[in-house]
């Protein structure tokens, strides 16, 4: 089970997956809704990285247990 | 941005979401927001333009997905007749590729959030008073 959750990682990262490509769509998604919401520069680069960050630990925990559910049932 | 966030009064919330439509950020840059408009312009462009590459140019055709690519206008005219000339019929589509559903899922988030763009455009212009710096 562990080899197969190293795999997972590993297979995220390589760039033969285009699952990488999941990284520059929501940097662009996080900055320009960032943008429709503030106007100071500085709030708007700090808020899109929050917002990054939020949504990549939140997909990549759903990732995670949607992958170990499938690997237990 | 550091342009003015309190934009023209006398401006029309409908011209400013009809070229918001027609060239990404276009809305922003009638309203003032110069700033703005390059960014929106630039990234929405941007994903569109690399949707169409990652996808092997065959990512917008007659399909529901196009619903979302249209949404971002002038740029996803421009290009649809190159889809069309790489891929004259469905048939001629890889469909099983991962990179052409990647590159169809950027070019429907560029419409989308061209969307989002054109209504913020919209709002500015229509409730100049609302406060912006609530997110």
């Amino acid at each position: 089970m562990w080899d197969a959750i190293a795999g997972f990682f590993a297979d995220l990262v390589s760039l033969s997956n285009p699952l990488w490509l999941y990284y520059p769509l929501c940097a662009v998604v996080a900055v320009v809704y960032k943008t429709t919401k503030l106007d100071d520069p500085r709030k708007i680069a700090l808020g899109a990285v929050h917002f990054f960050v939020s949504v990549s630990l939140g997909m990549f925990g759903l990732g995670l247990a949607f992958y170990l559910i499938s690997q237990i049932f | 941005m550091t342009d003015s966030p309190t934009l023209l009064p006398s401006r029309s919330p409908l011209a400013a979401l009809a070229l918001g439509w027609l060239i990404p950020g276009g809305g922003h840059a009638y309203g003032g927001q110069w700033g703005k408009a390059i960014l929106f312009f630039s990234l929405v462009t941007g994903l569109l333009v690399a949707g169409m590459a990652i996808g092997g140019g065959t990512v917008i055709l007659y399909r529901l997905w196009l619903v979302a690519q249209l949404c971002a206008g002038g740029p996803t005219i421009a290009l649809w007749p190159i889809s069309q000339y790489l891929a004259p019929s469905h048939a001629e589509v890889d469909w099983a590729s991962r990179w052409h559903d990647v590159g169809t899922l950027y070019t429907a988030v560029a419409g989308l959030l061209n969307l989002l763009v054109m209504m913020d455009a919209y709002l500015r212009l229509a409730y100049p008073e609302r406060g912006k710096e609530n997110a």
